[in-house]
């Protein structure tokens, strides 16, 4: 199994594979934003415009299929950014990944890597530097959180009285159902996309495993990967929509 | 699979901090542009409406105009054949005006012309009937059977002048 590249700074956990890819991330969605933006034309526009375009009028489509989009305006940013770093990052893994052995602890920044800290002589550990940053259930938890938190807060903020009343409908006794309905919407979320996308990478690691035959089930896996990596974002950017459309949206005829 | 709080927050922070670049500097210039183009697009369909209303009204008065201007080719022909026919019968009268003045100004001179001619005529017939008696009278005077000759030689005379 490969380990993370973990380090103690002044006791705080420090994944720096998580923190590059993260970067790696952020990077390539801004700077493929900033050039598609570099040259806005409204007559004439850039191929790169166009497609930006296309993601925008999608994401509308999205948020419209959520909601009224009069209300979804300001959320089409939020979708927008969603969408395009969760199939960046889903992507990231697909090419290729970057491993270290390492035989004796290992220190970086004068800090020493924890997998490789108590390693006996002829033990050794393997460090995964390159790899999704949604590979990691921590970072799609991370994403998770914040669209927990935004639908809770949009929905006390929009809905007011109607978000706490919604917990004890249709009778009070449903409370902890009710409860444990919004807490597994991130949850769900964070393990649906770590899952997908994990489980991708571990399969691309079996298949090569397999040496020269794996080229073509290589081909056709990574393919999928794609695909499956363009779907995820589609469906945590939707569900995103959904849930924020369920908790701000004071529906009229169901009360 | 290890849970790392630390990547938790890293992943929150990351995720924010994309969020407000990409909304400060790429999404709020192409939200901007994308509405202009919606701008013009409608701004261009109501021009070509605008437009093709104008064309309408346009052929319209076209039209009008051509039927204005083949009710005044009519007039015009109307009234030019009304004007000719008035000008020809007003040459006809004068044309028949100036025969009949011709005609009666010859009629007035062959009258003018025979009476002068018949008044020659009986001046003439007098003073050869006076000559004719005179000589009747000077050869009555000298022998009768000569007379007679005398009177019919003249008688001849006459009737060969006249």
């Amino acid at each position: 199994m490969h380990e993370m590249p973990l380090i103690y700074v002044g006791g705080i956990p420090i994944d720096l594979s998580a923190v590059l890819m993260l970067v790696v991330s952020c990077v390539i969605v801004f700077v493929l934003a900033m050039l598609a933006v570099r040259n806005l034309s409204v007559e004439n526009p850039s191929k790169l415009q166009n497609f930006m375009e296309w993601v925008v009028e999608f994401v509308q489509g999205v948020i419209s299929s959520a909601m009224d989009l009069k209300k979804g305006r300001p959320y089409i940013s939020l979708g927008l950014t969603l969408i395009l770093f969760i199939f960046v990052s889903n992507l990231l893994g697909l090419p290729f990944s970057f491993i270290t052995e390492a035989h004796e602890p290992v220190t970086i920044f004068g800090h020493v890597i924890e997998a490789t800290k108590h390693l006996a002589h002829g033990d050794h550990a393997e460090i995964l530097w390159w790899k999704s940053p949604t590979a990691d259930i921590n970072i799609t938890a991370g994403l998770a959180l914040i669209v927990f938190i935004l639908m809770n807060f949009l929905g006390i903020k929009n809905n007011g009285k109607h978000y706490f009343k919604h917990f004890i409908e249709p009778f009070p006794i449903f409370l902890p159902l009710n409860i444990i309905e919004n807490l597994a919407k991130p949850v769900a979320l964070a393990i649906r996309l770590f899952a997908n996308i994990f489980a991708g990478e571990v399969l691309i690691t079996v298949i090569l495993k397999l040496s020269v035959v794996s080229i073509p089930f290589l081909a056709i896996w990574q393919g999928f990967s794609i695909f499956v990596g363009a779907l995820q974002a589609y469906i945590f950017t939707i569900l995103t929509m959904v849930y924020i459309a369920q908790y701000t949206i004071h529906e009229e005829e169901a009360h | 699979m290890t849970i790392v709080w630390t990547n938790i927050v890293f992943s929150m922070a990351a995720f924010i901090i994309l969020y407000l670049l990409l909304n400060k500097f790429a999404f709020s210039k192409l939200f901007g542009v994308m509405e202009k183009r919606r701008e013009l697009v409608m701004q261009q369909m109501d021009e070509a409406a605008k437009t093709r209303e104008q064309a309408v009204a346009y052929v319209e008065e076209q039209k009008q105009a051509l039927q204005q201007a083949r009710q005044e080719a009519q007039q015009i022909i109307q009234q030019s054949q009304v004007t000719s026919s008035n000008q020809a019968d007003r040459l006809m009268e004068q044309a028949k005006a100036e025969a009949d003045r011709l005609k009666n100004e010859a009629v007035r001179d062959i009258a003018n012309e025979k009476n002068k001619a018949v008044e020659a005529l009986r001046s003439e017939l007098g003073t050869a009937s006076v000559r004719i008696a005179s000589k009747l009278l000077e050869k009555e005077v000298k022998t009768d059977g000569e007379q007679e000759q005398l009177v019919d030689q003249y008688l001849k005379e006459v009737g060969g002048r006249s």
